[in-house]
């Protein structure tokens, strides 16, 4: 059952790839101070089906005590490796609701790696060194974007209606809209908004 | 207040406010001793109270980071496992319990033992979301879900503090630590109870008393307390409490044993001093006594010595010998001893010696008399003696030679009186020319030898700078016991005997009763004699002058009779002296020449013109007034000047002669006649008579009575009669008695005769009879110019003046 879902909606996302048919969309997303939000993460979901997942495949390093990257985004099913780089153990975890685990200790480059098969927002920390952390944003839409330091993002959309989420981990802000993309080429601009407590979990707009 | 006890009394009351003030500054620094005590406790309290506040908070933070960082916390957080999570609170809990538990406790004791026995009155263990919503809790009956009170306000607390809080009424200490994985996702809140056991600790280590307090809705509460239930403390030491983030606090309060304890030092001391003051005290009291005793026990004896010298005790000893200021006072009052016995001797040589002669003065010989008088056995004989015409050396010669005679009388009545020397003889001078002399007799019969012996000393010229001066004196004479027994009245007595004396022209008069007792009577007479003029008493005797050669009557003298109501007939010796002493005689003069002038000018009109003569006194010569009287009578009742002859006696120029001599040159100048009467038995220095006015002179009647005994007084009245004469004076003799006189005077060509022989003083009527056929002395005769003068320049004058 899962499976021929599961393959329905790739077929779905296939066809809404289509590059004769997209419009460019220019999503900007500036902090609620006005600067250009880098690091933000952009999802772009259509409002009328689900886009199939996707078999990716993501690396999540471990340098110098750091992840890195320590903002990820992937699509729903895919595969992040977490090699170690260091010269010392990392016990990677996660006690986040989109994916649980719990990596055993480990030194090297050893290939340990997680499926993320659910959507959600994962928090990746480290059992011995408190201070390791890292997002890995798991979303259904294959459009999205962890904007640069410009904070601006190219989409190229099918017409259609969009929901358009901004969030920010450090800054724990998120901003939610709806888009409809017509034929034209358009640009948004998202200003984030910051909750009164910093709970970038919580403010993952999923 | 006596002078001691005041100085006591003074020393004693400074020392009380010295010591006093010492007490009060004692207890002044004394109160500051004890707050400083307090406050001392009260910051170690602080320090202490802080010290256990961190300590609790290293140890919850520890704790609190021992159960986060496990790593099974977060997966039962993740799996939201509450009852895993409860367990391993309470396991914290039982942690830290064995953390505190006192070092003898066994080793492993169950959880609720060990918290029991620990110094921990409770443990506190929360872990709530992020929201602070309760996921476990332990020890705080908070239930799952349910909001962690004042989270927030908790987490706002600095870093590094702990907060407080009140949960179901008890107060904790709380501590809050994150819970990451690696977010935050929990906090995990641990506290202690702060209750009976930490308060019943920091008392043990404090000397206060602490009282916790938390806020309810009913205000302040009162949660645990070291101090009794009862005792209030004291209330001013309370101190500011410890405030506990708004919502307890710590209430102290000093013990009853931290107060006796600061109190100590002073109860030490202000028992010290109080011993101290009361020592001091008695031993001022002492002092200042015994002080006080040194200055007044001086001050006691120099007033005793005061006392005794106001006394007149000038021999007393001052009592006083120091260094000090009493010491100069009592040295002081020595010299003025020694000082006022000085000026008292002199004093009293002054108020008993006379200064001239250097004899006792009446004072003094009144004392000496007294006591003389007072040794009974012996007659005591008293004399006095006057100097005749002592006021004349004086002048005549200076007070020098005058005070020379003095002293030479003194030395010769000192000489005399005191021989032989007698206990009780005595010489003084009682006056300007009296002396008396006092001796005890063996017989009163002595007295008058005596005082013959005593005047015939004085009988030999006083030689002055080579210079013989004639004196002579009077003296009476009284003695005890028959003519007075106190001094005053022997001297009276003998002052009457010596007035006796001089009034009979004697040198020496003995008392006896009857001059007393004419002394009285003059006395009453004086009262008398005033009424006689006006009663008409007094009566105008005349006795006729006789021309010697022929028997013609050549007038007549006046003479006064005082027809006496109750004495009878009075002669002029009974009353006139008696007058001219008191001073009467002025006025009896006026009565007599107003009424002889009357009579005269009578028988002037009458046909039967007779001069008359009327005695003037020598006070009358001083009276101004007598020429203009005498002018006023004449004019008044008619009668020609020439008819009146006025008699002056020698003494009458004694005293003033230049004055006397002015009055009769006025008086002649009037036209009357004038004569000086008693010639021979005063002074009658030549040249004086050759300056009178006078027209006759009167030979006295004692001359005249020794006439007929004595050769010697023929001499002398026949030189007389010759020197009047010789001055162109008609010469009367008076008191003719025999034949013989009268025929011895008429040989000496006296011109005039008086006495008995011839006639008695009688009554103007009896005169009339008497005259009655027989010659009388034509007035052309009888009527006699004053003489030419020598120095004739200043009567004319005068007269002129009168006249003019």
């Amino acid at each position: 059952m899962d499976a021929v879902r599961t393959l329905i909606l790739a077929l779905t996302a296939t066809a809404a790839c289509t590059p004769a048919r997209a419009t460019h969309v220019t999503i900007e997303v500036r902090t609620p101070s006005g600067a250009a939000a880098r690091d933000a993460v952009v999802v772009v979901d259509a409002q009328d089906g689900a886009a199939a997942p996707a078999h990716e495949k993501a690396v999540v390093d471990q340098v110098n005590k750091q992840f890195d990257p320590q903002i990820t985004v992937v699509r729903t099913g895919s595969t992040i490796v977490f090699p170690n780089h260091d010269q010392i153990h990392h016990q990677v975890y996660s006690f986040s609701e989109a994916r649980r685990f719990e990596l055993d200790l480990y030194a090297g480059s050893r290939n340990a790696s997680e499926v993320f098969g659910k959507p959600g927002l994962v928090v990746l920390g480290c059992n011995i060194h408190d201070r390791m952390l890292a997002f890995v944003a798991v979303v259904g839409s294959p459009y999205f974007a962890k904007l640069p330091a410009n904070g601006t993002g190219d989409f190229d959309l099918p017409p259609g209606r969009y929901t358009v989420s901004a969030w920010h981990p450090e800054l724990g802000a998120v901003h939610k809209q709806t888009l409809t993309v017509e034929s034209a080429p358009a640009k948004v601009t998202l200003t984030l908004q910051a909750p009164p407590t910093y709970d970038p979990v919580s403010a993952w707009p999923e | 207040m006596q002078l001691r006890t005041r100085i006591a009394l003074t020393f004693s009351f400074l020392l009380t406010v010295a010591l006093a003030t010492a007490l009060v500054v004692v207890s002044l620094a004394n109160q500051d001793i004890k707050e400083r005590t307090v406050s001392r406790e009260v910051r170690n309290f602080r320090s202490a109270f802080e010290a256990l506040l961190e300590a609790n908070r290293r140890q919850l933070t520890e704790a609190a980071h021992s159960v986060t960082d496990d790593f099974a916390v977060k997966q039962q957080i993740a799996l939201r496992d509450s009852a895993t999570l409860v367990s391993t609170l309470e396991n914290g809990a039982c942690r830290i319990a064995r953390a505190n538990l006192p070092s003898d406790a066994s080793s492993t004791p169950g959880c609720d033992e060990a918290l029991e026995a620990s110094r921990i009155d409770g443990v506190m263990s929360v872990l709530t979301a992020v929201n602070g919503s309760v996921m476990a809790s332990y020890g705080s009956q908070l239930e799952p879900g349910q909001k962690f009170p004042h989270l927030d306000e908790i987490l706002a607390s600095p870093r590094g503090q702990s907060a407080f809080m009140v949960v179901h009424g008890r107060l904790y200490q709380l501590v809050v630590v994150e819970v990451r994985s690696p977010l935050r996702v929990a906090w995990l809140i641990m506290g202690f109870e702060l209750g009976r056991k930490t308060i019943g600790d920091l008392r043990r280590n404090s000397l206060l008393d602490v009282t916790l307090r938390i806020v309810t809705q009913r205000g302040w509460v009162r949660v645990q307390s070291t101090a009794p239930a009862d005792a209030a403390g004291d209330e001013k030491f309370w101190v500011d409490p410890l405030n506990l983030s708004d919502i307890a606090q710590m209430q102290l309060a000093p013990t009853r044993v931290l107060l006796d304890q600061a109190k100590q030092p002073f109860d030490e001391l202000r028992n010290k001093l109080e011993w101290l003051a009361l020592l001091s005290l008695l031993a001022t009291a002492g002092a200042a006594f015994w002080l006080a005793r040194n200055i007044t026990r001086p001050l006691e004896n120099l007033t005793k010595a005061v006392d005794r010298i106001r006394a007149g005790r000038y021999d007393t000893k001052v009592p006083v010998e120091r260094n000090d200021e009493l010491g100069t006072l009592a040295e002081g009052l020595q010299v003025m001893q020694a000082e006022v016995l000085h000026r008292d001797q002199r004093i009293r040589r002054l108020a008993f010696q006379d200064g001239v002669t250097g004899l006792m003065n009446r004072t003094a010989f009144v004392e000496a008399l007294t006591a003389a008088l007072a040794i009974p056995g012996r007659p005591i004989a008293v004399a006095v003696f006057n100097l005749h015409r002592f006021r004349r050396i004086n002048e005549n010669l200076g007070y020098d030679v005058g005070d020379a005679v003095l002293r030479q009388v003194a030395g010769r009545l000192a000489t005399a009186g005191g021989t032989p020397a007698r206990e009780g003889s005595g010489v003084a001078r009682l006056g300007a020319d009296e002396f008396a002399a006092m001796t005890p007799l063996d017989d009163q019969a002595d007295a008058r030898s005596w005082g013959a012996r005593l005047l015939s000393s004085l009988s030999d010229p006083v030689v002055v700078d080579t210079q013989p001066i004639d004196i002579t004196a009077t003296v009476g004479v009284a003695v005890t016991p028959d003519d007075a027994s106190q001094a005053d009245e022997l001297l009276v007595c003998a002052d009457l005997a010596l007035q006796n004396a001089r009034s009979e022209k004697r040198g020496l008069a003995l008392y006896r009763s009857s001059l007393k007792l004419a002394t009285r009577d003059q006395l009453s007479l004086l009262g008398e004699l005033n009424q006689a003029i006006e009663r008409d008493e007094l009566q105008l005797y005349f006795q006729p002058k006789v021309e010697l050669a022929t028997g013609r009557v050549a007038g007549a003298e006046v003479l006064m009779r005082w027809q006496h109501p109750s004495r009878g007939l009075l002669g002029p010796a009974a009353f006139i002296p008696f007058a001219e002493h008191t001073g009467f005689i002025c006025r009896i003069t006026q009565w007599a020449v107003d009424r002889a002038v009357r009579q005269a000018a009578l028988w002037h009109r009458a046909g039967s013109s007779l001069p008359i003569a009327v005695n003037i006194s020598t006070d009358d010569l001083a009276d101004v007034q007598l020429d203009l009287r005498i002018a006023t009578a004449l004019k008044f009742h008619g009668l020609p000047p020439n008819l009146l002859t006025l008699e002056v006696t020698e003494s009458g120029f004694i005293d003033n002669p230049d004055r006397a001599l002015q009055m009769l040159d006025t008086l002649a100048t009037l036209g009357v006649q004038l004569s000086i009467d008693d010639f021979g038995t005063g002074y009658s220095s030549l040249s004086h008579l050759a300056r009178m006015p006078v027209n006759e002179v009167k030979i006295d009647r004692s001359f005249v009575i020794g006439l007929e005994a004595d050769e010697e007084f023929t001499t002398v009245v026949r030189s007389a009669i010759e020197m009047g004469h010789n001055l162109g004076l008609k010469v009367v003799a008076e008191g003719i008695e025999t034949e013989s006189s009268a025929e011895r005077l008429r040989a000496m060509h006296c011109d005039i005769a008086q006495g008995y022989l011839y006639a008695k003083p009688m009554s103007a009527g009896a005169l009339e009879q008497w005259l009655d056929g027989r010659p009388r002395v034509p007035l052309t005769c009888a009527r006699t110019l004053p003489r030419e003068r020598a120095d004739a320049d200043a009567l004319p004058e005068a007269a002129e003046a009168r006249t003019a």
